[in-house]
């Protein structure tokens, strides 16, 4: 892993066009600002993780019937919000 | 998504058999394979699926991955469980997908069954599976998290 040194204001260029400065240091939080093309998704760790493990989840439980629930499911509808 | 059905573009073309721990062997046409431009998170050995109906009442497919016999998921479209489900697809997902009009898009949820209680059924919102039907490219597109749930209840 490349191990880099920045102060606040100092950024760290990856390619062509992508920045990632540091905006602010403060109480052991770090702010950072990224820079990068549109079609580069930028997102916290967290919810990559988050997705990898539901993912697995997903993959390691599926039984092969699912005729039990086919019915009930015509009685059920959300919105999907939060 | 269309089971396989009569087509007559593709009666020169050959059968793939693809052999899966669930259902055995399975037959399908290289022209139903769901290609992944980028592969789910945790499986990047599979980049190429096939959908298998459930059964001819049911809503519910299954995501069958043609490199890992054991790897399978069991989706939905989204607009059967969630109605007012609305993910964002940035333009380059669309390109990524060659969709140049939002109506070749397709949602699929990805769903966690657990084996000992199926009422206990999520439906995944934060990453949900968009499909071009005609280009038959597929990507998981991660959402907005304060939005969205990984684990949302699909019954009350």
């Amino acid at each position: 892993m490349l191990i880099l040194a920045r102060k606040i204001g100092e950024a760290i260029a990856i390619g062509d066009d992508t920045i990632i400065r540091v905006l602010e240091i403060k109480g052991g939080q770090v702010k950072i600002g990224v820079e990068a093309p549109a079609e580069i998704a930028v997102h916290r760790e967290e919810i990559y993780l988050k997705i990898l493990e539901e993912n697995k989840r997903a993959a390691h439980e599926a039984p092969a019937d699912l005729s039990a629930l086919t019915s009930a499911l015509t009685e059920n509808r959300q919105t999907g919000k939060k | 998504m269309a089971p396989a059905t009569a087509n007559t573009k593709i009666e020169d073309q050959e059968m793939l058999t693809v052999s899966t721990s669930r259902f055995g062997e399975l037959t399908v046409s290289p022209d139903k394979v769901i290609h992944m431009t980028s592969p789910f998170l945790g499986f990047p050995d599979s980049k190429n699926f096939m959908l298998k109906p459930h059964g001819k009442e049911s809503p519910f497919m299954w995501l069958q991955s043609l490199e890992t016999p054991t790897l399978a998921f069991v989706v939905i479209q989204a607009a059967i469980i969630a109605q007012e489900y609305a993910p964002h697809i940035p333009n380059y997902v669309k390109q990524e997908l060659k969709a140049s009009k939002d109506d070749q898009l397709e949602i699929l949820l990805i769903l966690t069954v657990p084996k000992n209680d199926l009422k206990k059924i999520t439906a995944n919102l934060l990453g949900p599976l968009v499909i071009n039907t005609k280009q038959r490219l597929a990507k998981q597109v991660l959402q907005d998290p304060t939005i969205y749930d990984a684990c949302w209840p699909i019954f009350k």
